[in-house]
């Protein structure tokens, strides 16, 4: 390769020493990572007196209070991840477009604090903004639009959809960036070159290269919403069922189930609902990657 | 020939959806936090509460103490290992990019439920355990920013032209490859600090009390005055993340024009 010789222990590591310098990596995610999934697991499958059993899955699996928090866990994240998707996407194109240089860059950082400040301090921030004594909500009122005048507290499942969307549309627009940012010259003059308007273009070309790294995106914010804790449990202290709450009160002992790994089993729940959104995001990456690689 | 653009309507409209779904809350929040005593008036009551309010001082302290060593400790982790991936163990590059990615997939409720089970008692017994979860959940940003910025420096000629002339290896990193990706250092540091900083779900579900979780309890004494913290923490944020991104996009540049 290179014209100067590097000395020998540069390149003639052999196959076996190959790994030793990724050691520390793989004993601390090991350890720290993999080793915790795996022992929640083998307890979950575990009874009051120790016993192999499956008895912590039932509650999960029949009609009742464990499953009605999956389905409303479920319907939060679909719906934030919708709205988080079209509205980021758009943000995100209109940022690569318009938006260069400094200004480009402070953008990018205010959505990393946007999409990952998705933390206590939000769940405040909106209770001051949209609470009962809120300044959005006292201004609407006096233009007149009560909005406590319906079904609307900003601690219901709706308030928890707007919370949630804050952060769901920046990560959304830190993800799709770079897909649109990728999207090359050559192939919009190919196209205007080729006698296809500006329409038939997005139609033909642009959507089709963006729809894999649109749904991957999609997947993610989905697998995002599905786990977020911290906003949920400070906005509305366990009056929205979700599954982390639920998860959060047993492990806090404010709730006693006479099954001890009741946590467990929703806990492995959780993952393997994540597993299958995050499988969905590799596999819509791996098809936009073909755009890529070319 | 001028055509009809779309500029100016699109700017426009998404600087309307921006401010109303961003800056509103932001500015809602913010002058609720200066109200007075009652919610009446005006005044830096909230916040004068905040500085005296029991805890404020340890609980920040404790949480800046943490975040400083996840991202130190992320660093020493980390940026040995995306050299080496890059150098010569591109055979490992999918395993460990999976490994890292897993964060994300892994609820990290789940992960909290799962230490406590697998966690030895030695270590839960200290609230630096903690430290170790926050690189974990620091991963898959630290990842990219250390991946991206090294590839693009000639990284396998840099450490030739290095060992060559007769640097050892930790030296080479330390003088040759660090300078170099500078960029993607403060960055992955930057993130582990805030990630660590706000940290909440695996703090509170191990029953330890930081800043985060402290704001929580605060907030139910006086409710204004964890609005005046969330403010100040996220206005806090955005300056310091803004600061480091204009910062590190000119190091970015730096090295663009080197190369």
């Amino acid at each position: 390769m290179g014209v100067v010789k590097a000395p020998s222990r540069v390149t003639s590591s052999g196959r076996g020493t190959g790994v030793l310098p990724l050691l520390p990596f793989f004993i601390f995610t090991g350890f720290f990572l993999l080793w915790p999934v795996v022992a929640v697991t083998l307890r979950s499958f575990h009874g009051n007196k120790n016993e192999w059993t499956l008895a912590n899955y039932r509650p999960i699996l029949k009609a009742g209070p464990y499953f009605h928090a999956f389905v409303v866990s479920l319907k939060l994240s679909i719906v934030t991840a919708v709205i988080g998707s079209i509205l980021g996407a758009f943000f995100a194109y209109v940022i690569v477009k318009y938006a260069r240089g400094k200004f480009g860059a402070v953008i990018d950082s205010v959505s990393a604090v946007f999409a990952n400040s998705g933390g206590v301090p939000l769940a405040f921030m909106f209770v001051a903004a949209f609470g009962t004594e809120g300044i959005v909500t006292t201004t609407l009122k006096a233009l007149g639009w009560d909005i406590y005048a319906g079904h609307f507290t900003i601690f219901s499942f709706t308030g928890v959809v707007m919370v949630y969307s804050f952060f769901q549309v920046p990560l959304m627009v830190l993800v799709f960036k770079p897909a649109i940012a990728g999207l090359r010259r050559e192939w919009e003059e190919a196209s205007t070159n080729l006698g296809a308007s500006s329409a038939t273009y997005w139609r033909r070309v642009g959507i089709p290269i963006l729809t894999p790294s649109f749904i991957g995106a999609f997947f993610l914010l989905f697998a995002g919403g599905f786990s977020a804790y911290a906003t949920a449990r400070a906005l509305t202290v366990g009056t929205v069922p979700l599954v982390p709450i639920i998860i959060g009160t047993l492990v806090d002992g404010n709730v006693i189930s006479d099954q001890a790994n009741l946590g467990d089993a929703l806990a492995v729940g959780m993952i393997v609902v994540a597993t299958f959104a995050m499988a969905g995001y590799i596999w819509a990456q791996r098809k936009a990657a073909r755009w890529r690689s070319s | 020939m001028k055509k009809f653009s779309l500029k100016w309507p699109l700017i426009v409209t998404s600087s309307l959806i921006a401010f109303l779904t961003f800056v509103v809350p932001l500015y809602g929040a913010t002058v609720f936090s200066f109200r007075g005593n009652g919610g009446k008036g005006h005044s830096f009551i909230n916040y004068q509460w905040l500085i005296h309010a029991d805890g404020f001082y340890l609980n920040l302290f404790t949480s800046l103490k943490l975040a400083v060593l996840a991202g130190v400790l992320n660093l020493l982790l980390m940026v040995p290992t995306m050299v080496y991936l890059n150098l010569k163990g591109q055979r490992y590059k999918s395993l460990v990019d999976f490994l890292c990615i897993l964060p994300l997939i892994i609820p990290v409720v789940s992960l909290a439920i799962g230490a406590q089970v697998a966690m030895p008692k030695i270590l839960q017994n200290t609230e630096y355990e903690l430290v170790f979860f926050f690189v974990i959940i620091a991963l898959p940003y630290t990842y990219r920013a250390l991946d991206t910025s090294l590839q693009t420096v000639a990284l396998k000629t840099l450490v030739e032209a290095s060992r060559s002339l007769g640097a050892s290896w930790t030296r080479t990193i330390i003088r040759v490859i660090v300078p170099a990706i500078r960029g993607g250092i403060t960055g992955a540091l930057f993130l582990t600090f805030a990630l660590s900083i706000g940290e909440y779900t695996i703090t509170s579900l191990l029953h330890w009390e930081t800043f985060p979780t402290w704001t929580v309890v605060a907030a139910q004494q006086n409710i204004l005055g964890a609005i005046a913290i969330s403010v100040f923490s996220f206005v806090g944020a955005i300056a310091l993340l803004s600061t480091i991104a204009i910062f590190s996009k000119k190091g970015a540049q730096h090295v663009e024009v080197d190369e």
